[in-house]
């Protein structure tokens, strides 16, 4: 019967295994300024899975190490599983779209989706590299669980920072704007916005409260990411989640000179918090394109 | 938000308020005729209340009641 069971050495192993592709999981999930997830609910739902692909990865190596190589095959299972993660993030959100001030948009709910996908593997990576480290490192048990623990840590860091992704801010200036209304229509900077303030409420209203902001591309070829209408939709949702909005939320490109502009009535007037959450805005997964790569001779043509 | 032309706009036009009869030649909004541009300000702005929507006034004067 004791024969059966595992060893002290593997159960050390696995624990701290699981433990810090947990911790892994615990320190990826921040309430950031996008406030998401908010609630416990949400916390627990990522915890749990972030566990369970830690697991995965704590016990490939115990597997691997008992000649039990179909075992190992279970982290196709981790492979669906976090697939799942991303379609049930997917859901959720696109779910929520008809209650938010405006629409994130496909293409920014694919980006959240897959973030949350990602960070599942960070979890199973980590773990992994946990067992593996002890595995190799093969002395006493402190030693092994305390080198373990480091080289953990650092995969984490590196994955984390390999990981994230850049924002509007990094390739575009984002101004306050000067809100104009003329007749029914508004302009920003001079840009002509929206035809929508047909009443007088409207006019004075936006005359008023009204919040705009101006996005200027740092470089000409930014513009084909900044125009996109998956990113846009995603810069003026955050816009309207941090400010809120009382009434009319509106986008516009400039073609001649390449600006981008969000105009919205907010509830609290904070133009600076505005401005943070536009540049603060994730360079979209699906609107990124590598400008090196377009320069580059793959196929060896002339 | 603003619609490019290679997005399928979603508004929809919920009623027109003109002052010219003429202007009325049918077709699925409700068109209502104001005597002067007051009464039509008045009916539109009631309207677009009524039913949560936008108002855009036209160069003519006329108004659109739209919903996006």
């Amino acid at each position: 019967m004791k024969e059966e069971l595992i060893s002290t050495e593997y159960i050390v192993l696995i624990i701290t295994a699981i433990l810090m592709g947990t911790l892994a999981r615990f320190l990826n999930l921040k309430e950031d300024y996008r406030q998401y997830p908010t609630f416990p609910n949400g916390y627990l739902i990522h915890l749990l899975t972030g566990f369970i692909a830690a697991a995965l990865g704590a016990v490939a190596i115990p597997a691997l190490m008992t000649k039990n190589f179909v075992a190992v095959t279970f982290l196709a299972l981790a492979i669906q599983q976090f697939r799942d993660v991303r379609k049930m993030e997917a859901n959720s959100l696109e779910g929520l779209e008809q209650t938010e001030f405006a629409y994130r948009g496909a293409a920014y709910i694919d980006g959240i989706a897959k973030t949350f996908e990602a960070r599942n593997y960070i979890a199973l990576t980590v773990s992994f590299i946990t067992a593996l480290t002890i595995q190799l490192v093969n002395n006493r048990i402190w030693i092994n669980v305390v080198s373990g623990i480091i080289i953990g840590l650092i995969s984490f860091l590196i994955l984390k920072r390999v990981s994230k992704g850049k924002t509007v801010g990094d390739i575009a200036q984002v101004k306050a704007g000067k809100v104009e209304v003329k007749g029914s229509e508004l302009y920003v900077d001079g840009i002509y916005v929206s035809n929508q303030l047909g009443s007088e409420n409207a006019r004075k209203l936006f005359k008023e409260e009204g919040l705009a902001v101006v996005i200027y591309p740092n470089e000409e070829h930014f513009r084909i990411t900044l125009d996109n209408y998956g990113l846009r939709q995603a810069m003026l949702f955050e816009a309207t989640r941090s400010v809120g909005v009382k009434r009319y939320h509106f986008t516009r490109k400039d073609y001649e000179e390449g600006k981008g502009i969000i105009a919205l009535v907010p509830l609290v007037p904070d133009i600076d918090r505005m401005i943070e959450a536009v540049k603060k805005t994730p360079l979209l997964e699906s609107v990124k394109k590598s400008h090196a790569l377009m320069k580059t001779n793959l196929v060896g043509r002339e | 938000m603003a619609r490019e032309g290679s997005i399928k706009p979603n508004y929809e036009i919920l009623a027109i308020v003109t002052l010219n009869s003429k202007r009325i030649l049918g077709g699925k909004p409700l068109s209502l005729l104001g005597e002067n541009q007051e009464e039509a300000a008045i009916m539109t702005q009631d309207l677009a209340k009524a039913m949560k929507a936008d108002i855009v006034q036209m160069k003519n004067g006329d108004y659109l009641i739209i919903r996006v």
